[in-house]
């Protein structure tokens, strides 16, 4: 039990001085071309949607923000790199998936989940807004709605 | 003890050190899975021992400068939740490792993470859903020469519990990206990789396998809309093991082939998959061969099926077959899977106002045709054979939308399921099911889902219906009732109510009522679950 305690409280000091950022990886795109996380998000905002072909909540969000996808790119910027954490059962499944649904976000593939181990393995879909590099809002599961709540915590940031 | 003392010493230095140069950074999370088991005459199951299961896991990481650091700390108390492997028992440092970054180079000492290929040589991963963690404890070295070679050295133990096997496994990865090397407008990467797993022989008999080597060579092709990819697997031979039982002059080799081909273009995307197996089970300790809780596997060879969305649909799920069992007729197996991604354009007959999206998915395996001395436990099969059926799946799912506040998906799954090769035993079952799922957005951030399931069957327990009831509040919360219930042969209702709320890095979910017992898949992977009832909490922070 004093394990515990301590561990808690080691844990509880990190937290109050956590300020996450994108690890330093490169992911493939649907091209076979790596891409660098780190630099994603160079002098711009960018919203990071990690998510799975077979999770029924990401399918969602991802569709629902694909039909204003141009709308918000032109008014505020907006801008979606969706990071594919299917594995190796299913990641070939992703650009198939991404055609035919046609969306036209960055897609990326994290096989091995590295990224997602870096985040703590979190529950998909997670939605993230990352500036200069900085993961600045951070949001779990998607319900009808939070699209909104999406695009004004964007627009907040990335004015 | 000792080592976690030694851990927080470690930790608090660390703390220091940024507190007074205010440099490096944080990051890292707790996950906390917790059920109160409870007696269910319903069911007829009784609690376990310890009622009330906790696993834990805490993760902190700690980067600085070409320099990270992290250790994962976990707790099972007073033991592991049901069908997990007892190995896990008790408290430790789970995982740690220490890694540097320069320019291309990436050394790793400690736990850590990769696979090669598609994995069917070697990956190791963690699951908390199915308690899975083969992360190896050693050390790893990645090098990028350029902008087209990349090449991956490894050697260690991998974890068990909280302990690591009692093999050594090496590994060495080379990637060549030929499109970048000759600046080609087709995509071209060729792979190859050799994996060796060492124990020390525990036979007299001077041939027995200690070093079991395993070699893949692969090639990824792109060009314009079209993909193509296939991968080669040979493994040596290695001791035949049953039940545990290592045999002294039974040594066998196993070899798999994975072919992958599409076609994207927007608005339709397909792709097939065809791969055949045969005795590619792949273990760390040769003694854990086909052991129940995946532990010591280095290879990974997921079932490549649809993962599907529904209860009804997750009765009857596909468990790969890669291990050789000569009393059960088993050598391998062989077989795929066809996807389908269509959307019927916006004002188009079949698109309507919206547009109307299509998914078509068609999986067929079946075992190797082989002949088998069950007397002395061998086989003869070829990779390229197919026998008895295993499984067979067509499934169609097509979302549409009515209005900008209305949607639905609807579902129909037709499933032949091989009960004795994926169970141990049973009749060949034949099921359909059907599943209609709509949506309807309220303003607020409020929304409203329901679903009815049916899946009529014409074995095991017969006929299955089932319901999902779920409330949004807002983003943040939302609430669900759900009951999965077998009208036809044991009367028994899977219910289950709960909630869920997420802030920001941090979630809470509750819930309450009955867990089907049976195979729990994640990723193609199946572990085992007991069927219990039970009150169940998750937490879950990052930072």
């Amino acid at each position: 039990m004093k394990n515990l305690l301590f561990v808690t409280l080691i844990f509880s000091f990190a937290f109050a001085k956590a300020q996450t950022s994108l690890p330093e990886i490169t992911l493939k795109n649907l091209d076979g071309k790596e891409i660098s996380l780190a630099t994603l998000s160079d002098d711009k905002t960018v919203v990071v949607s990690l998510w799975a072909t077979w999770c029924v909540p990401c399918i969602r969000e991802l569709d629902t923000i694909a039909e204003v996808y141009e709308e918000m790119q032109e008014e505020i910027n907006f801008e979606l790199v969706a990071i594919s954490v299917d594995d190796s059962r299913s990641t070939r499944r992703v650009k198939p998936a991404v055609m035919g649904k046609g969306w036209e976000y960055t897609v990326l593939l994290d096989p091995n989940n590295d990224v997602r181990r870096h985040l703590g393995n979190p529950n998909v879909p997670l939605t993230l807004i990352i500036k200069n590099g900085v993961i600045v809002y951070r949001h779990s599961s998607f319900t009808p709605g939070a699209e909104d709540e999406l695009f004004d915590k964007f627009k907040e940031l990335a004015g | 003890m000792k080592k976690i003392l030694i851990a927080i010493v470690a930790l608090t230095t660390m703390q220091i050190t940024i507190a007074q140069e205010n440099r490096g950074t944080f990051s890292g999370g707790f996950e906390s899975n917790s059920q109160w088991y409870q007696d269910d005459e319903g069911l007829g199951t009784i609690a376990p021992q310890d009622q009330l299961r906790s696993n834990n896991y805490f993760t902190l990481r700690y980067s600085y400068d070409k320099f990270t650091a992290g250790i994962q700390y976990e707790l099972f108390a007073p033991n592991p939740l049901l069908g997990y492997f007892e190995g896990f028992k008790g408290n430790g440092i789970g995982t740690y490792y220490l890694n540097f970054k320069h320019e291309g180079l990436d050394i790793t000492g400690g736990h850590f993470y990769d696979q090669f290929g598609s994995g069917l040589i070697y990956r190791s991963w963690e699951d908390r859903q199915l308690g899975i963690d083969n992360s190896i404890r050693g050390v790893r070295i990645n090098y990028e020469f350029t902008d087209y070679l990349v090449a991956t050295a490894f050697t260690g133990n991998q974890r068990v519990g909280f302990e690591v096997s009692e093999g050594t496994i090496t590994g060495l990865n080379a990637e060549l990206d030929l499109s970048n090397a000759l600046d080609l407008e087709t995509g071209i990467q060729i792979g190859a990789s050799y994996v060796n797993r060492y124990q020390t022989s525990t036979s007299p008999d001077l041939n027995f396998p200690a070093d079991v080597g395993a070699y893949s060579a692969r090639a990824d092709i792109t060009f314009s809309k079209f993909f193509l990819g296939a991968e080669y697997v040979y493994k040596e031979q290695d001791a035949f093991v049953l039940d545990g039982f290592v045999s002294n002059n039974n040594y066998q080799d196993g070899r798999a082939l994975l072919l992958n081909t599409g076609y994207a273009t927007k608005g339709l995307g397909i792709n097939a998959t065809f791969r055949a197996v045969e005795n590619m089970g792949f273990y760390s300790d040769r003694e854990a061969s086909g052991n129940a809780f995946l532990t010591n596997t280095i290879n990974y060879v997921p079932g490549y099926t649809k993962q599907q969305d529904y209860a009804v649909s997750n009765i009857y799920v596909y468990a790969p077959q890669p291990i050789v069992s000569p009393g059960e007729g088993k050598a391998g197996e062989i077989g795929g899977q066809i996807d389908v991604y269509y959307t019927a354009k916006k004002g188009s007959t079949l698109g309507g106002k919206y547009g109307t999206k299509f998914e078509f998915n068609y999986a067929n395996w079946s075992g190797l045709d082989a002949t088998f001395d069950v007397t002395n436990n061998t086989y003869q099969a070829s990779l390229l054979s197919r026998n008895e059926k295993y499984f067979e799946e067509a499934s169609v799912a097509v979302k549409k939308r009515f209005s900008r506040n209305f949607s639905t998906i609807f579902t129909a799954v037709h499933t032949e399921y091989n009960t004795t090769i994926i169970e141990g035993s049973g009749d060949f079952l034949r099921g359909d099911a059907f599943i209609i799922d709509a949506l309807y957005k309220l303003d607020g951030g409020r929304s409203v889902r329901m679903d009815l399931q049916h899946l009529s069957a014409d074995a095991d327990r017969g006929n299955w219906a089932a319901a999902t009831a779920e409330y949004a509040f807002s983003p943040y919360l939302s609430m669900y009732v759900t009951d999965l219930y077998n009208y036809d042969e044991t009367d028994i209702h899977y219910y289950s109510v709960g909630g869920s709320y997420t802030r920001g890095r941090t979630r809470v979910a509750m819930n309450y009522g009955r867990q089907r017992g049976g195979l729990v898949c994640v990723g193609g992977v199946c572990r085992f679950v007991p069927e219990n009832t039970g009150l169940t909490l998750n937490i879950s922070t990052n930072f």
